[in-house]
């Protein structure tokens, strides 16, 4: 049983990304509603074609969310999904929406997420939906958030690698690389690693200019069978492979378990993605790697199999990574350059996979893309889905 | 409190670090469960822990995400590594959070913070 090349993407949409403070009367609403007409309007359907719905709901919403959405949107749907276990939710949604259509449950898909969230109240969401194992064994001592896990991730990879900030640094270099060029970014201005490096420090080894910043936003993407998709207006995506990999507790990162901070899912999910696609990563002309950390780009890096374990921070240091580049990364920004709207986020590496692979990434465009790879982190490196995408099947 | 976890932190309140071991195959884990997560059997145990390990990682953080941490910081939050084969959340005290290194061998000491909870927390050893 495979998915490869059954199913693809034939339009996508992305709101104006803002500051909080800048949101106005944006709401969680009206953010994935304008995603979502953007898209509908992007693949030149009508709002009737949908007959399936994947959204992501706000992290202040109840979790009924896509059902409100449908209800919103009026729409007609033989399928329903509310996927709400952090990034790899938007690759792991191309999945089974790709699964439903395959099946015949439905067959076109609406994926959807984003938000308008005041980050100051990150904590109070994050202690809403902890488990009371974490309150009991985590919360009590002072996690700041995703921020500490991933700084317990840096501090060990730094350790078993001799991996130093300056190298790790280079990944906001080439994001905002990217960012200055991209449209649709909030930090677009250019800066040094040793910028990055001088960056107060917030959760140390990780410093401010190495996590990302929350901001309000939405991303939305179409889904169909590779046959309707040939009645399009422009040539689509093929969905190819898909994989994802669960084998950690969503926040803590190793708790209770053995299992390395320095090797991640990626590495399981992307070898699935890769086995169902008939392709490896020599095949690939770009990478859009799930960004909410500095490091998070590192590991995935070596984990897809680009460089060996433990290089990855001299591999991005010697590597030219920008779009003009020997292997593209983030050609968006990514959300170190862009921000980060939740939810949003879970399909930005997939949106700018399509953008490139439909030809439509403007001053950023990869030469001759054919082949991408986009993936989903969700808790702290603990769920993950890389799925691989290209314009035509091979 | 979960039943699950009421042992624990009794023990606790009596300094002691406790941890659960599968009576069926041997399997220690942490946090505590009704059930093994290797067998599933619910014969279960708790054991003492002698409360000494090393850190297996850590994160110096520099700015709280909640006020009741405000006045803490720069703290030191950790994982640390049990000689038992057990690993667990906790802060690393006692020491200047600059001189915290990773495999720094550690071991519990209990913080009252109520009269009713005490928190294990690691020293250096």
């Amino acid at each position: 049983m495979s998915l490869r090349g059954h199913s693809a993407i034939i339009g996508y949409g992305e709101t104006e990304f803002v500051k909080y403070r800048d949101s106005g009367t944006r709401s969680n609403y009206t953010e994935q509603c304008d995603a979502a007409r953007l898209a509908i309007q992007d693949a030149g359907i009508s709002k009737d074609a949908i007959d399936g719905l994947i959204a992501i709901p706000p992290l202040d919403q109840k979790v009924s969310w896509s059902m409100d959405l449908a209800e919103y949107l009026q729409l007609r749907l033989t399928f329903l999904d509310n996927l709400y276990f952090g990034g790899a939710s938007g690759a792991a949604g191309m999945l089974y929406a790709a699964a439903a259509i395959d099946a015949g449950l439905c067959s076109t898909v609406l994926l959807v997420g984003g938000s308008t969230m005041d980050p100051k109240r990150m904590f109070e969401f994050g202690s809403e939906v902890a488990t009371p194992f974490e309150r009991d064994f985590d919360t009590i001592y002072g996690p700041m958030t995703d921020n500490s896990a991933y700084a317990l991730i840096k501090q060990r990879y730094k350790h078993e690698f001799n991996a130093t900030d300056e190298q790790i640094a280079q990944v906001v270099v080439n994001a905002r690389h990217h960012a200055a060029k991209f449209p649709n970014a909030l930090l677009k201005k250019p800066i040094t690693a040793e910028e990055v490096v001088d960056s107060r420090m917030i959760c140390d080894p990780l410093r401010l200019f190495e996590i990302v910043m929350p901001c309000t936003g939405a991303s939305a993407l179409i889904l169909t069978s590779a046959d309707r998709a040939k009645d399009v207006k422009r040539p689509p995506v093929y969905l190819l492979g898909g994989g994802q990999s669960i084998d950690r507790g969503m926040w803590n990162p190793a708790y209770g378990r053995d299992q390395s901070l320095t090797t991640s899912p990626v590495k399981q999910a992307t070898s699935k993605a890769f086995d169902m696609a008939g392709l490896t990563i020599n095949d690939m002309d770009f990478a859009q790697l799930y960004d909410c950390y500095t490091i998070t780009v590192v590991i995935a890096l070596e984990d897809i199999g680009r460089c060996e374990k433990g290089q990855g921070a001299e591999y991005i240091e010697k590597t030219d990574l920008t779009y003009t580049g020997s292997f593209p990364v983030n050609t968006d920004g990514g959300q170190l350059g862009r921000g980060q709207p939740y939810g949003a986020c879970h399909f930005m590496p997939i949106v700018e996979a399509v953008r490139q692979l439909m030809g439509r990434a403007g001053d950023l465009q990869v030469k001759d893309a054919r082949f991408g790879l986009a993936s989903g982190n969700g808790g702290s490196m603990a769920n993950e889905c890389t799925i691989i995408l290209g314009n035509e099947t091979p | 409190m979960l039943p699950e976890t009421e042992p624990f932190w009794q023990a606790a309140k009596r300094h002691e670090l406790v941890f659960q071991q599968c009576r069926a195959c041997g399997q220690r884990m942490h946090f505590p469960r009704l059930m093994c997560h290797q067998c599933l059997s619910k014969d279960v145990e708790w054991i003492p822990s002698a409360g000494r390990g090393t850190v297996y990682s850590y994160t110096i953080v520099h700015q709280a995400a909640h006020e009741s941490f405000a006045s803490e910081v720069p703290y030191v939050y950790a994982i640390i590594d049990l000689d038992e084969g057990i690993r667990m959340i906790s802060n690393v005290v006692g020491v200047e959070p600059a001189a915290v290194t990773i495999d720094m061998p550690v071991k519990v000491m209990f913080d009252d913070v109520t009269p009713a909870i005490s928190i294990p927390r690691f020293t250096p050893a």
